[in-house]
C-alpha cells in the first residue's frame, strides 16, 4: 500500500492506494495519522478512492486512525469509499463510526461549513 | 440441503504471505464473474474468500510464509463453493459465533469481523477442524437466477 499526504489550507488530505491489509500497512497509516496531528492538523481527510480492497485487518486500521484523532480532538473524514469497501462497512456497522464524503472536494467543503 | 457442486474445480494454492492473497481475489473476481454473479454478491464472494485467507495466514500460520493455503474453487450450476484450507491448529468456532462485532461495546475494537463478514456476506459458512490436521472454511455462494 502506498501512503502520499498534501495541505488543503488547513486540512490534511492524506491518500491511500493499493490493499488495505494488515502488515506493514498497519504502522505506516498509524505513523501518518500520528505525524499530521503532530504537526497541528485538526481536520483530516483519508482518501481511499485508490484501495482496491480492504480485509478486516485493514478495518482495524481504520479505526485505530478514527480512535486517534478523535483522542486528538480531530475531526477525520473518509472518502471515495468503493461499493466493495462500503459492503463491508455496512455489515460490520462501521458506517455509523466513519463520517464519510464522496470526494475529497466535498469533505473540504464540508469542513469549511 | 447441500446443492449439488459440479465437476468444475480450481485450486490455488499460496504461500501463507498477505500480499499474494490480491492474487487469489483476482482469482475470485474471475470466478464470480464468468458464473454471473451480480455486482454485489460478486463483492460478497471476493470479500468472504479474502477473510477466509487472511484468517489461514495469520490465525492459522501465524504469518508462517512457508506453510501452504489452498483455496478449492467448486463451480456449480448453482452455487460457488470456496474451500479455504490451512494447516493451523483451528479455532473454537462456537466462541467466535457468539461474539457481536458490531455490539457497541465492540464496534471499535480493532479485530474480530473476519468470521461475522463472510456469514453476512455468504449463503452458508462451515468450518471443518481436524485436530493436528489443519482448517477448513467452507463459503456457499448460490445463484439466483430470475425471480
Amino acid at each position: 500500500m502506498k501512503t502520499t499526504k498534501r495541505m488543503e489550507k488547513d486540512v490534511a488530505v492524506i491518500s491511500l492506494s493499493g490493499k488495505l491489509m494488515g502488515g506493514p500497512d498497519a504502522e505506516s497509516v498509524r505513523q501518518i495519522v500520528r505525524e499530521t496531528l503532530e504537526e497541528g492538523a485538526r481536520k483530516i481527510v483519508i482518501d481511499i478512492s485508490g484501495v482496491s480492497w480492504v480485509n478486516s485487518t485493514g478495518l482495524g486500521i481504520l479505526i485505530a486512525g478514527h480512535v486517534t484523532a478523535a483522542n486528538a480532538g480531530a475531526r477525520l473524514k473518509l472518502t471515495g469509499v468503493s461499493a466493495r469497501i462500503r459492503q463491508i462497512f455496512m455489515v460490520t456497522k462501521l458506517h455509523t463510526v466513519f463520517d464519510t464524503c464522496e470526494s475529497v472536494e466535498e469533505a473540504l467543503e464540508s469542513f469549511s461549513s | 440441503m447441500a446443492e449439488a457442486i459440479g465437476a468444475d474445480e480450481i485450486l490455488v494454492r499460496i504461500p501463507s504471505r498477505l500480499e499474494i492473497l490480491d492474487v487469489v481475489d483476482k482469482v475470485a473476481s474471475a470466478i464470480a464473474e464468468h458464473m454471473e454473479f451480480p455486482e454485489e454478491e460478486a463483492n460478497s464472494v471476493a470479500n468472504s474468500v479474502i477473510e477466509a485467507g487472511t484468517n489461514a495466514i495469520q490465525h492459522g500460520h501465524f504469518l508462517d510464509a512457508g506453510l501452504p493455503v489452498d483455496f478449492l474453487f467448486q463451480i456449480g450450476a448453482d452455487a460457488l463453493r470456496v474451500r479455504v484450507s490451512d494447516q493451523g491448529p483451528g479455532f473454537d468456532v462456537e466462541a467466535v459465533l457468539r461474539s457481536d462485532p458490531t455490539a457497541p461495546d465492540s464496534l471499535l475494537a480493532s479485530r474480530g469481523r473476519g468470521i461475522f463478514i463472510m456469514k453476512s456476506l455468504m449463503d452458508e459458512v462451515s468450518f471443518e477442524i481436524l485436530p493436528q490436521r489443519g482448517c477448513t472454511v467452507v463459503l456457499t455462494k448460490r445463484l439466483k437466477r430470475g425471480s
